[in-house]
């Protein structure tokens, strides 16, 4: 395993980790924007510039995108988060030059009209298939309930309305603020040659002008109100709660996703002994979520709603159980050995590997090879997760909750 | 490269290995013959309760004494139902592996099955078939299958209410000690691991178990040609399907190849036709569903009410086009495309547990990557264009969920 990085002028970070053994490549561009950039005006662009990326260039069009792709056997696709706008590839190694000369080529789109007004319709298709996923929906509302005012609680999809406001315009501006090269990391992962896809970032890329980008960045603990929605269409009650998290640059972070696993990992945590083993609620998990600069842990319970007041008595009881005598070591020893796990084998195929990478780098600009991780990961002990709980008070929670309602 | 290790245990039962130099971990599957068609009238969801009763308590250990062990070695543990097998199966880091296998001894051979904890696994099966009302798009699918596959063989693999109310603990554990009785089940490892080792252990722990296994399934008649499910979700779900060649079938590969011009990629038919041009939907698509019975090519389409039926009509037509034949550049797409991801996949230790466990049982052998590549190499335009003249799809079973029903 060898790590490679190198700056050019205008601010384009490359970093790759070869490993040879490896039987594919994956290549990513990794974009700092996402729903926490737009104002309210633009809201949803990030997302629909996504899209728009696939539509082609002044050379391509989007028929010839898609040809030109699947001509390489390409796994690829993208995804848009409230900062982070991904694209990303898996091939064989000897289609790695291919594809990633093409999505350099992409990176500078043509963003035509007519295209643009095709694809809003395959946007608000997208809102309304969420929309039919209570899952979805109600984590979505939570988040910008939680963060009421600060603009991590933006949309990703934004709203049918704002979607058919907003114009070809508005999104060719925020596209020249937002997909400046020094705004832009591209990371490599697998069997490549490192000098190799250099030359062709050198030869495609440098030409590219820097701007001056920002983001509104500060912590914020979350709003903690609590809301719901009655929707008498629903069978289940869908429950999600938010609390406090630490950024993505925090180095406790790693006690932060064991605590979590502790509390609501699918089998053996808290959450499942209380509320799945009893057969309370059907699913019912917790995950750590670090952003820029701020982060949140995020509970999701779906039960019958003649268990819902239940559930929340449960979840009130294993908060407080936490605030009275923290974690133990047993528990955090097997939340450390699942987690260890799960790491190198997700670290083991080039895509999984990718998307670690270029996450260290976009928030630390630090290298991390798989064993810093391990180390970092066994490091932690119960006295960290216990300072932690201290200090983040789960019980404390932003709540948004949607059911059928009382009369079902 | 690609070296298939094979044994079989005294009592009949069959392990199979695929090495993987790359890899630290290891995954391995236990293939039980107790898949939801196997399970006589009255018992629609005993292959699902039984995924979690049985790791609810096995040999000494109690349920959370036997989670704790397994947690401990920082497994994922999975378990998953098809029409003809319930899949028990991990991946973990290779060196805890021989622990893992006796913690699965137990829990294939000697599951606690208290009644109790049959009623926890039952309610959560209930609730899971509840919960599918407010999954729209999963529920469509599950109904289709059973409309599809000649009775019982779509049966739904979540289950039925009514049925899942009646059963009594002591019924489904008669079930289960017939079905999972060792001589009849399929072992697949994959990743690290020392092939002699493995099979010493596995005949100690299961060579001297054998039982009567299941009774042959008697297929039925077809469903219906289409169901309308009215729900008033923002989208109207579309599941169809049509027949199509088995695994065991000479023209197998040319199938395969026709349904990647149809829907393998972003320039396959159906993403052009529907989604790029048209911009009717956001999701689309259709893959091939193999039973050993029986094959088919499942389409799906989620869209607002007022595209459905133009949704539904382009998509049919892009079926029924096929028969006119395929292109050169089609079919080069599809090859590299196919032989792509099945090397991507070859990465990974748990999709090859799964693949070498799934080809066993559909065809009695495993086939080698070679074999496959090479089958799907020599495919040409004409032996495509053939199978597609020779078996046009024109039959069609449709479901659909959504504020209203379309025409078909």
């Amino acid at each position: 395993m060898q790590f490679c990085q190198k700056i050019l002028q205008n601010g384009l970070q490359l970093i790759g980790e070869v490993n040879p053994s490896a039987k594919s490549a994956a290549v990513g561009f990794f974009v700092r924007t996402g729903s926490r950039d737009e104002t309210p005006e633009v809201s949803g662009v990030s997302h629909f510039l996504e899209h728009m990326l696939f539509k082609g260039t002044e050379r391509l069009s989007a028929l010839e995108v898609n040809a030109a792709f699947d001509n390489t056997g390409a796994q690829f696709n993208a995804f848009t988060s409230e900062e982070n706008t991904v694209y990303y590839a898996a091939v064989l190694p000897e289609y790695l030059a291919e594809v990633t000369r093409l999505w350099i080529e992409l990176m500078r789109p043509a963003l035509r009209d007519e295209d643009f007004d095709l694809e809003k319709n395959v946007i608000k298709e997208e809102i309304a298939m969420y929309k039919d996923q209570p899952s979805f929906d109600v984590m979505e509302r939570c988040r910008g309930l939680h963060f009421a005012g600060h603009p991590c609680g933006n949309s990703v999809l934004g709203t049918e309305a704002g979607i058919d406001a907003l114009s070809s315009g508005q999104m060719r501006d925020y596209f020249g603020r937002r997909y400046a090269p020094n705004n832009m990391v591209v990371a490599w992962a697998g069997h490549f040659d490192w000098d190799q896809v250099c030359s062709q970032v050198l030869e495609g890329c440098a030409g590219w002008s820097s701007q001056l980008t920002s983001r509104t960045l500060g912590h914020f603990a979350g709003s903690h109100r609590q809301q719901r929605l009655d929707r008498p269409t629903l069978t289940c009650e869908h429950i999600c709660l938010m609390h406090e998290g630490l950024p993505a640059q925090d180095p406790r972070r790693f006690a932060a996703m064991l605590l979590a696993t502790i509390v609501g990992d699918d089998v053996g945590s808290r959450y499942y002994w209380e509320l799945v083993d009893r057969a309370v609620a059907e699913t019912a998990s917790m995950q750590f979520g670090a952003m820029d600069g701020t982060g949140v842990f995020y509970s999701y319970f779906q039960c019958s709603p003649a268990s819902a007041a239940q559930v929340r008595r449960t979840v009130g009881a294993v908060f407080d159980g936490l605030a009275r005598s923290g974690v133990t070591n047993e528990e955090l020893t097997k939340a450390k050995n699942k987690t260890l796990s799960a790491l190198v084998i997700k670290n083991e195929l080039p895509m999984g590997r990718l998307v670690d990478l270029g996450f260290n780098w976009i928030y630390l600009r630090q290298y991390h090879s798989v064993a810093d991780d391990v180390t970092a990961i066994k490091a932690v002990t119960v006295e960290d997760v216990n300072d932690l709980i201290r200090q983040l008070s789960p019980g404390v929670f932003t709540e948004f909750a949607m059911g059928p309602g009382l009369t079902a | 490269m690609d070296r298939l290790d094979q044994h079989t245990l005294k009592n009949g039962m069959v392990i199979l290995g695929e090495p993987m130099e790359a890899v630290q971990s290891v995954a391995f599957d236990f293939l039980l013959p107790a898949g939801a068609s196997r399970w006589p009238e009255g018992f629609c969801g005993g292959a699902n309760v039984v995924s979690d009763w049985v790791f609810r308590g096995a040999g000494a250990r109690d349920s959370r004494q036997l989670s704790d062990c397994l947690d401990g070695l920082g497994l994922q543990r999975f378990s998953s139902t098809s029409s003809s097998h319930l899949t028990l199966g991990a991946t973990l880091e290779a060196g805890n592996l021989g622990e893992a296998l006796d913690l699965f001894g137990d829990i294939v051979l000697r599951p606690r099955l208290e009644p109790e904890q049959f009623d926890l696994a039952r309610q959560l099966a209930i609730d899971e078939v509840r919960s599918l009302d407010d999954e729209p798009h999963q529920k469509v699918m599950l109904k289709l299958k059973e409309q599809f596959y000649p009775s019982p063989l779509g049966r739904s693999t979540v289950g039925e209410i009514a049925d899942l109310e009646t059963m009594t603990a002591e019924a489904v554990a008669d079930r289960v000690r017939r079905y999972f009785a060792a001589s009849n089940a399929v072992f697949s490892v994959a990743g690290r691991y020392d092939f002699d080792q493995v099979c010493q252990q596995l005949e100690r722990l299961f060579g001297t178990a054998g039982g009567p296994g299941p009774e042959p399934v008697k297929a039925g008649p077809q469903g219906r040609h289409y169901t309308h499910i009215p729900n008033d979700g923002a989208q109207v779900h579309i599941g169809l399907m049509t027949a199509t060649a088995r695994l065991t079938d000479e023209d197998y590969y040319d199938a395969r190849v026709a349904i990647s011009v149809l829907s393998g990629g972003m320039s396959a038919r159906l993403f052009t036709e529907v989604r790029e041009k048209r911009g009717l939907c956001y999701a689309v698509g259709a893959r091939y569903h193999a039973l050993k019975e029986a094959a088919s090519i499942m389409g799906y389409a989620g869209t607002t009410p007022d595209k459905a039926q133009e949704t539904l009509d382009v998509i049919m037509e892009q079926f029924r086009h096929l028969q006119e034949g395929i292109t050169p550049e089609e079919l080069a797409r599809a090859k590299v495309g196919l032989k792509s991801s099945l090397i991507l996949q070859s990465e990974s230790s748990g999709s090859r547990a799964g693949s070498i466990g799934t080809d066993y049982s559909m065809l009695d052998r495993v086939r080698s990557l070679d074999e496959i590549k090479q089958r799907v190499e020599a495919t040409t335009v004409e032996s495509v264009t053939g199978f597609l003249r020779r078996n046009p799809f024109t039959e069609f079973t449709v479901a659909t969920i959504g504020q209203k029903a379309i025409e078909c």
